[in-house]
């Protein structure tokens, strides 16, 4: 796989060859990586989500490639399955995000860019995230989910386990899998 | 009254005879315990005070309330997820209720090979019973299994392999199935109905949002406690000094070995031989809807692969395992509409779970956040093996107990197994780290219990080698991977540390 083993060499060369805690101390040093986050040349898409997005553990840029990350992450493929937007999806992601330590959120925000520049830092590719239609960005989140860098496996894990938080949290959704329900203020039946 | 620092505001300063940090498992014991002798007891848990009132049975607000980081705590190469409570009562509120006690050829190999000859069943027995009447430990009913539990019995039993149902620390259950997420019925006896009330009731001075960091000791005794009154994100608030003569420490097998050692205490043994009891999880779909999700969670429990009198540091057990959306979502595989495919059949899905009595350790270091030890854990090629094992031996259940498909979650690629006879290739693929996902509810044996500060940091009662006065009561002492539910074993292990402290009182507070 010379591709991908190129790809996650770009990866290498951001991450200075760091090991995950090397990796966040660059974060934390505001090295590469934060140069990275730095390029805020934002797409439209984002730049126009920017101005009324509530702002509570990510920015409104932030906020927007998140969501059509997760938007990508829960696609169901149902016409009837509830859109992301319009849901308390990524307002529950946040409130949830907000409540952890800041060594972790400030990893997420970090990573959220990856996500935005990861076409062009691993694929070489002119394009971000955001600008991609659903197949290119499917074919994205493939690549961070099968890289070889465990890094970006875990980057993956991390985004994909918060959109399915966010998602089927979401009481709109349960009718969809056969979910029931809490029970409180009902009787439980085995 | 137990105080939540966080609302109360300022600092926080008291001198008592006896300071327990921690009050999960361990800690509401000993300083119930302590305190009903009559001794002053301080009593700090880093968490915050949740009762059934705030137990909404949401996964999204209930796991940043009750589970450290969220929910989201892993080692860190990222492999494995662990599950710890954050909140008084620790884990306990969260766990699902399997009460066992110490395996006998486990107790003989902490005895024989640990140098640990006071650990006998007879020594124990006090505790044993002591534990097991405040928490009301009783038989599962033949009546309160739920679905799934009587269907992978069924298949259990169809292949003729050993199982029980367990006994249960339950009084009054309504068979919501929410045990994970807190019982909103307090019906579950966990330390939160049961020995904090009781702390409470003997005079316990108990607080809440009260994070100890650091232990102070002078000429090889304990002085007292320095910590933070602390946010949900462990942000800091406020100071906390407490003198004391007697230290128990009981916040678990992560927190209480990052304490000792940036406390400089405990010795070299601080925060090794980390045991995981690793496990993963095989889903099966059946052709009609099981709600798996309502009724006792767990209450069955397949011992056919484990034989601790012939080997007591190795084996597998199998338990039934169901979720709510959020957690089921999380464990099964890949993303978008290959996801959802799975997903879609929620309410006819059911899992078993492979617990793992591990031969590999890990370790515990500090972090750079105080909230954030270094948890690193090496998962060895035949601990792999095993695992892969125990997911054919768990097809081969679901299968059994009518399951028309079960999925392997390898994160590359989901298996999806359609008949018996793609089992074996279960085995060919090992298991290893970042292949599965893999969870730990049970971290253990940081701060393990032995004869030399060579290789352990407390002796047979949970008092440090290098510090008088300083004691641990929590799974962190365990010498060896337990190799089944640590509940029960926990809370006896921390009463018999407290009365042991009685005993030697007046030496103590010399």
């Amino acid at each position: 796989m010379p591709a991908r083993h190129g790809r996650d060499a770009a990866f290498r060369l951001v991450a200075a060859g760091a090991t995950r805690r090397g990796f966040l101390r660059l974060v934390g040093q505001g090295t590469a990586l934060a140069a990275l986050g730095q390029l805020r040349g934002l797409s439209p898409a984002v730049a126009a989500a920017a101005a009324d997005a509530p702002e509570r553990c990510f920015d409104a840029a932030e906020t927007e490639i998140l969501t059509q990350l997760v938007e990508r992450l829960v696609d169901t493929g149902e016409p009837d399955a509830p859109r992301v937007r319009n849901t308390r999806t990524i307002a529950t992601i946040d409130a949830l995000c907000a409540q952890l330590d800041p060594s972790v959120t400030a990893q997420l925000s970090i990573a959220l860019r990856l996500f935005e520049y990861g076409p062009f830092v691993f694929e070489l590719r002119f394009s971000r995230f955001t600008r991609m239609d659903d197949a290119e960005k499917d074919a994205s989140l493939e690549g961070w989910q099968a890289s070889r860098l465990a890094l970006r496996r875990h980057a993956f894990l991390a985004l994909r386990n918060l959109a399915m938080l966010g998602y089927y949290s979401q009481p709109e959704t349960w009718s969809l899998i056969g979910y029931a329900g809490p029970l409180i203020g009902r009787s439980a039946t085995t | 009254m137990i105080q939540k620092l966080l609302e109360r505001g300022g600092d926080l300063v008291e001198r008592a005879d006896v300071c327990v940090i921690g009050s999960g498992g361990g800690g509401a014991v000993a300083a119930a315990e302590l305190a009903s002798a009559g001794l002053s007891v301080v009593l700090l848990e880093q968490g915050h005070h949740w009762t059934a009132r705030d137990f909404s049975q949401r996964e999204d607000e209930m796991m940043p309330r009750l589970f450290e980081e969220a929910g989201m705590r892993q080692t860190e190469d990222g492999a494995v997820t662990i599950l710890q409570g954050r909140n008084v009562g620790g884990s306990t509120v969260h766990n699902l209720c399997y009460a066992f006690r110490t395996p006998t050829p486990i107790l003989r190999l902490w005895r024989e090979e640990h140098g640990l000859p006071e650990l006998t069943e007879e020594a124990l027995a006090p505790s044993f019973a002591r534990v097991e009447q405040e928490l009301r430990v009783k038989p599962i009913r033949e009546d309160e299994l739920n679905s799934l539990n009587r269907l992978l019995r069924s298949g259990a039993e169809r292949l003729g392999y050993s199982g029980f149902v367990t006994r249960h620390n339950r009084e009054g259950c309504v068979k919501a199935g929410y045990c994970i997420l807190g019982c909103s019925y307090g019906a579950k006896q966990s330390m939160l109905v049961t020995y904090v009330p009781r702390a409470d009731r003997a005079g316990a001075r108990i607080y809440a949002n009260a994070r100890a960091e650091r232990i102070e000791a002078e000429a090889g005794r304990v002085r007292r406690v320095l910590g933070r009154v602390v946010d949900h994100a462990g942000q800091a608030q406020g100071s906390i000094e407490v003198q004391a003569r007697v230290v128990v420490l009981c916040a678990g097998a992560v927190a209480s070995p990052d304490l000792l050692a940036r406390s400089g205490l405990g010795g070299e043994a601080v925060g090794r031989h980390l045991h995981l009891h690793p496990s993963v999880m095989a889903a099966g779909f059946w052709k009609e809807p099981i709600h798996a999700y309502r009724g006792i969670p767990q209450s069955y429990y397949i011992d056919e692969f484990i034989d601790l009198e012939r080997d007591a540091r190795s084996g597998y057990v199998l338990m039934p395992i169901s979720g709510f959306p959020v957690l089921t979502a999380a464990n099964l595989p890949g993303f978008g509409r290959r996801h959802f495919a799975l997903m879609r059949d929620f309410d006819k899905m059911g899992g078993l779970l492979v617990l793992l009595h591990d031969r590999s350790e890990g370790s515990v270091a500090s972090g750079d956040s105080l909230s954030r030890p270094r948890i690193r854990y090496a998962l060895s090629r035949e601990d792999g093996r095993l695992l892969a094992r125990g997911l054919r031996h768990s097809a081969e259940v679901l299968f059994a107990a009518g399951a028309q498909r079960v999925v392997v979650p390898y994160l590359s690629e989901p298996w999806v197994l359609t008949s018996r006879a793609d089992l074996a290739g279960i085995e060919d693929r090992e298991i290893r780290a970042g292949s599965v996902p893999i969870a730990s509810t049970h971290p253990q044996s940081t701060c393990r219990m032995g004869r030399s500060a060579a290789d352990s940091v407390v002796n047979a009662f949970g008092e440090c080698h290098d510090t008088a006065g300083l004691f641990v009561a929590d799974m962190s002492v365990f010498p060896t991977s337990l190799g089944a539910p640590p509940q029960i074993t926990t809370a006896a292990l921390a009463d018999r540390t407290a009365h042991h402290i009685l005993e030697r009182w007046p030496d103590l507070a010399a």
